[in-house]
């Protein structure tokens, strides 16, 4: 009988304390992955990020319009070409109450660059984000000094993605113990990790605001926020629909009707960072003509294909750089679709027959690519599309200077700080990471070398704007479209907007 | 069984698991694909940035180097570190487990509550439409990709009826203190029967999906073995007697007839665990499985290393367990 009291008792417990979370604000986010770790330093991961960013704050932030603005910073000013000052603001406290200070700042940043600071001889795999960094110092209690071994004119666009931990708990718990507990300055607390499972937060209620620019500022709407880890996006689409959450990102175009027209959900977009491309083998004997490579870009109806396939949900570039990039040229020459003219510059070549070729790519850009390839096929560039893993892509085509083999590679390369310095120089730089073309023109390197340090910001638009001109007129690669970000959202969520660097950030979001 | 020939069973495990560890080994190392690469994505990096990123990661060791220090390390108990969660493999490995084994227990129990019955039915109404359901029944369940048939569940009963949750272990608003790590069972030790209702909840859909493929097998295996024991001298003596059919079926034909299906059964466990991988993605079930396909992908080798080395512990041991089973089921047949 006690054991039967016991248990009614627990029950009732429990319902009453269920109707009370039930009566709180919560909203759910339906997303792809989960956090490798809540270490701000200790991973190179862009959805670790995107989850950790909404605990913590950094010193810099970007507003709605991707400007970057301070966020724990107050002001900052380059003192140098290569001594920049950051005044910290007042008043910010951690999530367990303790004041945040310079020291903290310098700390976090010491931390992310110096060799083994991780502890047991590791170094933060974050440190090549920072560049440059060769010192950092607290000057007059509430000014970090930071100082770089050369100019690099993109510090500021970098510090965003670099959040700040708090010194006395980092020493407190450890490496080992920041991989899964949290003490941010950022607008949720940590409840619970369920790993693999969900990331529980609530509102931080001590919380100093935010960016002082970005409206509103103040502590989050919600009482409770939920990152929900669903990998399968038709299963993300089925917790939208049926209430479960009330975001998901990653929706798939061929999904957006059905959220549109059920009636307690839509769809909301915002231009992407990632720009599609495909890479011609420029080792190769076809894609070595300039000619061939040229019939190809004719071959393709990008408006089609976007039209139809993307839903409208992209936007076109006849160079590497988003529309919404740092230094973005609206004048390129516009490769427009003629296959009349492709068939002519392929006979032009020697190959009045055409030619026949295989175009690699990975299985989620599968359809895609089919619908590209059958377009070139039309046009006399036989095309057949071969499918294979990503990291097996990487390695066959990124070879960093080593030989190429293949035809074509239908790829993409994001770009989340939309500086070119992130993209231009990995995929054009000759012998770099992400050169899948085999593209090598030393004026190119040279004219991105100067750009990457050129600290007067028009000098640097310009160098980049010259060296879009050339890519467009070589054409090592086809450039395609930038899609645009699709999120689909529950009508009961007001306040959010999709962010143009992926992060979902969750303080201005409210639940009706 | 002896002790011995116990003995000399645990010890088979010792050359099986050297065996898949270099295997393993191998095959991840062969792979194309350069988990530092994968890392660092899209970004700009110097090479020796890179360089430093490869030797934190032990990756600039040749391949043998690279296995002796992995076996080295394994024996003593230690996986290594992972290269995404960089903490111990160990640990991130056993947070996932109990929800594998959780979901793979269910599914084992739905599989037999269901399997057996129906085996039964269809073989004592031998040719009837009920047996010629079953069969058709079975086929499909065997054919049905996991992937969709999940799906097609997701859509009927968390979306179109909103009976059922669509992804996770157990809502937000059950959050219990864990016991034993098996939510079934600590919503209950806690005294939670709301929490547990919301983890069966959960967990149907999955389990099904788990569940079917071996459904259908051991249904087949029971209606099969059912039929044949039917045949068997002692089974017409006893119908010659005139002893009630029920009494027949099952106190004397049931009890042999379950032989194979029990073995089948242990062994078929195992295959449940394959079927994780993609169960735990469409129901995004926060398991071992998941996580094996992720670090695939993400060719974080000491990850899928040790979770190869535990599916194939954990295979062997169930073969050993069908073995012991058959023989206590079954004095004819000795090990």
């Amino acid at each position: 009988m006690v054991k039967l009291k016991r248990i009614l008792f627990a029950s009732a417990t429990a319902l009453a304390l269920s109707l009370t979370a039930a009566q709180a604000a919560e909203l759910r986010v339906g997303f792809t992955l989960d956090a490798h770790t809540l270490d701000p330093a200790n991973h190179r991961n862009r959805e670790t990020e995107t989850i950790i960013r909404n605990m913590y704050d950094g010193l810099l932030t970007r507003d709605g319009e991707m400007k970057v603005v301070p966020e724990i910073a107050e002001a900052f000013v380059m003192v140098s070409p290569t001594v920049y000052d950051f005044r910290i603001r007042e008043g910010i406290t951690f999530h367990d109450g303790s004041p945040l200070t310079a020291e903290d700042v310098r700390f976090t940043l010491e931390r992310l660059t110096a060799e083994g600071a991780m502890g047991e001889g590791q170094t933060s795999p974050r440190k090549s984000l920072l560049g440059p960094l060769q010192s950092v110092e607290v000057r007059d209690g509430n000014t970090v000094r930071i100082t770089l071994s050369e100019p690099w004119p993109i510090l500021p666009a970098m510090l965003p993605f670099q959040e700040v931990v708090s010194k006395a708990f980092v020493e407190k718990v450890g490496t080992q113990g920041l991989a899964t507990q949290v003490n941010g300055t950022g607008p949720f607390k940590l409840v619970a990790w369920r790993k693999g499972d969900a990331i529980i937060m609530e509102r931080f209620d001590d919380y100093y605001g935010g960016a002082a620019s970005i409206e509103p500022v103040g502590k989050a709407c919600v009482d409770r926020a939920i990152f929900k880890i669903i990998p399968e996006s038709a299963s993300r689409v089925a917790a939208l629909l049926s209430g479960d959450v009330d975001i998901i990102n990653e929706l798939p175009p061929f999904s957006v009707e059905q959220v549109k027209n059920n009636p307690g959900t839509d769809v909301m977009t915002v231009n992407g960072t990632r720009s599609f491309f495909i890479a011609m083998n420029m080792e190769g004997e076809l894609f070595g003509d300039a000619k061939v490579r040229r019939a190809a870009a004719h071959a393709i109806d990008k408006d089609l294909i976007i039209d139809r396939i993307l839903g409208g949900n992209a936007a076109r570039i006849e160079g590497i750089l988003s529309p919404d990039a740092f230094a973005a040229s609206t004048d390129l020459p516009r490769y427009e679709y003629d296959p009349d003219k492709a068939r002519a510059l392929l006979a032009e070549a020697g190959y009045p027959d055409g030619i026949d070729v295989t175009m690699d790519t990975v299985g989620a850009y599968k359809d895609i690519a089919e619908a590209v390839a059958s377009l070139l096929t039309k046009a006399g560039i036989r095309t057949r599309v071969a499918v294979g893993e990503g990291a097996q892509m990487t390695q066959k085509w990124r070879t960093k200077g080593g030989p190429k083999s293949g035809d074509m590679y239908f790829t993409s390369w994001g770009n989340g700080s939309l500086d070119p310095f992130d993209i231009f120089t990995p995929t054009h730089r000759t012998n770099d990471r992400g050169n899948s073309a085999g593209y090598a023109n030393p004026e190119l390197d040279r004219l991105l070398d100067e750009a990457a340090v050129e600290l007067d910001t028009e000098k640097r638009a310009a160098l980049y704007r010259k060296a879009e001109q050339m890519v467009n007129a070589d054409l090592p690669y086809v450039y395609l479209w930038v899609p645009q970000d699709i999120y689909g959202v529950s009508k009961r969520l007001k306040g959010w907007r999709p962010s143009a660097d992926s992060r979902i950030n969750l303080h201005d979001a409210c639940v009706d | 069984m002896s002790l011995g020939k116990l003995t000399e069973r645990l010890l088979h495990l010792v050359p099986v698991l050297l065996g898949v560890s270099v295997i393993v080994f191998l095959m991840m190392a062969l792979t194309p694909g350069d988990p530092v690469d994968i890392m660092i994505g899209d970004q700009s990096v110097t090479p020796e940035e890179e360089q430093a990123m490869r030797e934190d990661l032990g990756l600039d060791l040749p391949v043998h180097r690279q296995f002796l220090v992995f076996l080295g390390n394994a024996v003593q108990g230690d996986f290594g570190t992972s290269f995404y969660h960089r903490r111990p493999v160990f640990d991130v490995i056993v947070e996932r487990l109990p929800a594998t084994i959780e979901l793979s227990l269910v599914a084992l129990v739905i599989a037999l509550m269901t399997a057996i019955p129906l085996g039964v039915l269809a073989a004592i109404r031998r040719n009837s439409i009920l047996d010629k359901m079953a069969t058709v029944g079975s086929l499909l369940g065997v054919s049905l990709p996991g992937f969709w048939f999940g799906i097609l569940l997701l859509m009927l009963f968390a979306v179109h009826l909103q009976l059922l949750p669509v992804s996770g272990r157990i809502g937000f608003d059950s959050e219990i203190e864990p016991i034993t790590h098996f939510l079934l069972i600590d919503t209950l030790l806690r005294g939670r029967p709301d929490a547990f209702w919301d983890a069966l909840k959960h967990i149907l859909l999955p389990a099904i999906t788990l569940g079917l493929p071996m459904t259908a097998i051991l249904m087949r295996v029971t209606r099969t073995s059912m039929l044949e024991v039917m045949r068997q001298d002692y089974i017409v003596f006893a119908e010659a007697k005139g002893l009630r059919r029920g009494r027949i079926l099952f106190r004397h034909a049931l009890k042999n007839a379950l032989i194979p299906t029990v073995s089948v059964a242990a062994i078929e466990t195992g295959s449940l665990l394959g079927g994780n991988m993609i169960v735990e993605t469409v129901f995004g079930w926060p398991g071992l499985g998941r996580l094996v396909v992720e670090s695939v992908f993400l060719r974080n080798y000491p990850l899928v290393q040790a979770a190869v080395l535990f599916y194939a512990v954990t295979y062997v041991l169930l073969n050993f367990i069908a073995d012991l089973l058959y023989t206590t089921l079954n004095p004819r047949v000795k090990l």
